[in-house]
């Protein structure tokens, strides 16, 4: 009897276990080597230990400050963007009007390819001389930084947003389609028949049923942005300066350039920090009414 | 379950061990592969540049002089760094020949990655060592005394101009050999730049250059090399002994030179800002750009409209290639001096026939043959042998190579780019501030202030300054002197 109440935590171990390692095994890895001295430039193994060094370094000689400002900037604005353009074309698909099932068809495309390929794709398109949409916006007199968008410090980072919001709309698009087609009729129409707008109907039944999917993907989305490499890495290279500089960015010179390992776990370690704190606030306000 | 079928248990027994199976199979396959090809075959990593391209037409050659069978596998420059880093720590026997960037060879070195190859050179007069020019070993393989690797493909800088426009403008051509140059300075570099910025040469308005400005490694590879013509150096003593790396890089001729940068990006494309090093030949060969320098490599891919494409660009036969000018009419040069090498992993099990690749490759024959390889235009002049630059059939197909020889032997790796232990990341910080400067988020006081700054954090934060570790009397002539000790002279 004993033994059949504990099989199920028995059967459970080795997934557990296997989750925990695969999960606490690198953040303990990271945090160890954070207070070590490791310069793969200087010696293959660990040297010293270094105290808060790494931590202090990351600040001293990294532009973890604009990376992070430009962090938030991309992941909030890009994530509140593609929300409400993926919400715009769901409810555009969910009109049922003629060419729809084209349109769908058509829409997921671009987030099936790779972010180095849109990168490169749109690398070209934004290419001051002879670059489609810089040729584009002059031709209906919209002013182009005589660097480029992707020259321009003022330019760089929304850039990187908008070809990430072009390639993640559609995302946003079908899973929210698919989620107003799990909205029972039944309740939209008796919606209408109370009189309510189609506004309203959005506003005060649509949205609200929508919360629990949305608010998953936003917060999805929110975390790929927050570690965007590929576009940068592609696009800017975090230029120029550090105006479109990311954490991910710096984590990947640091660690795969300068291969500085206690530096790189020791900001490995604050990213952890920041975006534990951010979805858990978001998680608690969003889901503090229900149980999730 | 069933007498004729297979039981759950059955199946997740023989699921199991299939797994299992599976699962070590790759290692143990790895294994049998490397003992298969030991002494049979070479496995090469190299980097995805133009001569790889050219190694890699020709290899069949290797491979019927000695019978010994080559794999070849190119990467892209942080892959191959990532991959290199990740098989010397994991011990594994990823390569027995391997691509080295200068900049890696004080880290590989250190730290017993790569060995020496002086016993081999030393054995093997086929080798034919002193034939190597010293300013290309002396930049691209040397480190404490030792021969690590030897150069496949160096590369130094100098000037490519459109005749065409020159002529337009009633310029003199530039003098493509410093005993031609004179007073051939800067100023007169500038003075021309502005003379030829926004002329109209047939319906296209020209810029003057156009710089090379993406943050950090392309801006200070092309940013390093107007500098230390101006006499800007890194460390307070690097790389003559005693090393001692408090940096230098806050002083006046860096400030002019970064003044000077500045200015030559106002007569470049404003996107140029952003670019690498191929945006800025590739818009060169598009036919609006009036005069420039970069890597000699550039001498010959400008030949092409796109980067290796093989089409013919509109600036062939409009071209010219000159020296460098220096920052005093007469001064002194330095020129920055780069490239490529071949070394042999410490882990390699195939060490003969690993030397016998390295030799091939880095020899007069097979170098001669990468150069007349002609698959998307000729595609290889980046000789670091005196025998390849005296090749009368090379001068013909590759005319500046004259010029580029001059070039070469002014060039001083140490000194453009000290290859110092942890000199990637001094790099991203100095490049980054470069471009601050540029963009004018920054002045070029404050960009190199700080840089001053980061420099020194970084360095004591690495326990460089003070340098513990005994230092080494790096020189060229140290480097003539072990040239000619290997060579048995």
């Amino acid at each position: 009897m004993r033994f059949r109440k504990r099989l199920p935590y028995l059967l459970l171990a080795p997934s557990i276990l296997i989750l925990l390692a695969l999960i606490l095994y690198p953040l303990g890895f990271a945090l160890r080597n954070s207070f070590w001295f490791w310069n793969l430039q200087t010696s293959p193994a660990p040297l010293y230990h270094s105290g808060l060094d790494n931590y202090r370094m990351v600040f001293q000689v990294t532009p973890f400050a604009e990376a992070l400002k430009n962090t938030l900037l991309l992941a909030g604005l890009g994530t509140f963007a593609q929300f409400w353009f993926g919400m715009g074309i769901a409810l555009l698909l969910y009109t049922h009007l003629r060419g729809m099932g084209l349109f769908r068809a058509l829409l997921i495309m671009p987030t099936t390819l790779a972010p180095v390929v849109a990168g490169f794709l749109f690398r070209y398109l934004l290419e001051p001389k002879g670059g489609l949409l810089p040729w584009l916006l002059e031709g209906v007199g919209f002013p182009v930084p005589p660097q480029g968008f992707l020259g321009n410090a003022g330019t760089a980072l929304f850039s990187i947003g908008v070809v990430d919001t072009w390639q993640w709309t559609p995302f946003f698009a079908i899973v929210l389609y698919a989620g107003l087609l799990s909205i029972s009729e039944e309740v939209l129409e008796a919606a209408l028949v109370d009189g309510a707008s189609r506004w309203r109907l959005f506003w005060s039944i649509s949205l609200p049923l929508l919360r629990p999917i949305a608010a998953f993907l936003v917060m999805i989305r929110f975390m790929q942005l927050f570690n965007s490499f590929d576009l940068v890495y592609v696009l800017t290279s975090g230029g120029p300066g550090t105006s479109s500089r990311t954490l991910s960015f710096n984590l990947y010179r640091e660690g795969l350039v300068s291969y500085n390992i206690g530096l790189t776990a020791a900001m490995t370690w604050l990213v952890v920090i920041i975006v534990s704190v951010i979805i858990n606030l978001y998680l608690f306000f969003i889901y503090r009414k229900r149980e999730w | 379950m069933s007498k004729n079928g297979i039981s759950r248990r059955d199946f997740l027994k023989v699921g199991g061990a299939a797994g299992a199976a599976l699962a070590g199979a790759s290692p143990l396959g790895n294994l049998a592969r490397v003992a298969a090809q030991t002494d049979a075959t070479v496995n090469v990593l190299t980097v995805g540049d133009p001569w790889d391209l050219a190694l890699q037409s020709v290899v069949d050659q290797f491979t019927e002089a000695t019978g010994i069978g080559v794999n070849i596998e190119s990467l892209g420059y942080t892959a191959l760094q990532a991959r290199l880093i990740n098989a010397f720590l994991t011990q594994s026997a990823d390569a027995d020949v391997i691509a080295v960037d200068q900049m890696w060879i004080s880290q590989y070195a250190d730290n017993g990655w790569i060995r020496s190859l002086d016993d081999f050179i030393a054995m093997d007069s086929d080798a034919h060592f002193d034939d190597f020019l010293p300013e290309c070993l002396y930049s691209l393989s040397t480190w404490r005394n030792h021969v690590w690797t030897l150069p496949i493909a160096s590369y130094a800088q100098g000037i490519m101009y459109r005749t065409d426009l020159f002529e337009a403008a009633g310029l003199d051509p530039l003098p493509a050999s410093v005993a031609d140059a004179g007073d051939w300075t800067w100023e007169d570099y500038f003075g021309i730049l502005e003379q030829i910025n926004g002329m109209d040469l047939d319906g296209t308005s020209m810029y003057g250059t156009t710089v090379i400005g993406a943050q950090p490694v392309p801006v200070v590879h092309m940013f390093t090399g107007l500098s230390a013509s101006y006499g800007a150096r890194w460390f307070t003593q690097f790389p003559e002994a005693p090393w001692d790396f408090t940096p230098t890089i806050n002083s006046e001729p860096n400030l002019a030179a970064l003044h000077d940068w500045n200015r030559l990006y106002g007569w470049s494309p404003p996107e140029s800002i952003n670019y690498l090093w191929f945006d800025a030949g590739t818009r060169y060969s598009q036919g609006d750009i009036g005069m420039f320098y970069h890597w000699t490599p550039y001498f010959y891919l400008v030949n092409n409209e796109g980067y290796l494409t093989g089409t013919p660009s509109p600036v062939v036969d409009k071209t010219a290639t000159a020296v460098l000018p220096t920052r005093t009419a007469g001064g002194d040069q330095v020129v920055s001096l780069g490239g490529w090498s071949l070394g042999m992993p410490s882990t390699s099990a195939n060490q003969d026939a690993a030397w016998q690749f390295i030799k091939w490759a880095t020899g007069a024959e097979a170098q001669k043959a990468m150069g007349e390889v002609n698959v998307k235009g000729y595609q290889f002049a980046d000789f670091s042998r005196q025998s390849n630059y005296d090749d009368a059939g090379l001068n013909e197909i590759y005319p500046f190579l004259g010029t580029q020889l001059e070039m070469m032997k002014l060039g001083d790796g140490k000194v453009a780019r000290p290859p110092a232990p942890i000199y990637t990341s001094l790099e991203g910080v100095y490049g980054l501030q470069i471009n601050q400067a540029m963009s004018g988020a920054v002045s070029p006081e404050q960009a190199l202030e700080t840089t001053e700054i980061l420099f020194q954090n970084i360095l004591s934060g690495n326990q460089m300054i003070p340098y513990g570790v005994a230092s080494f009397d790096d020189t060229l002539d140290n480097t003539k002197a072990l040239q000619a000790s290997l060579s048995g002279m």
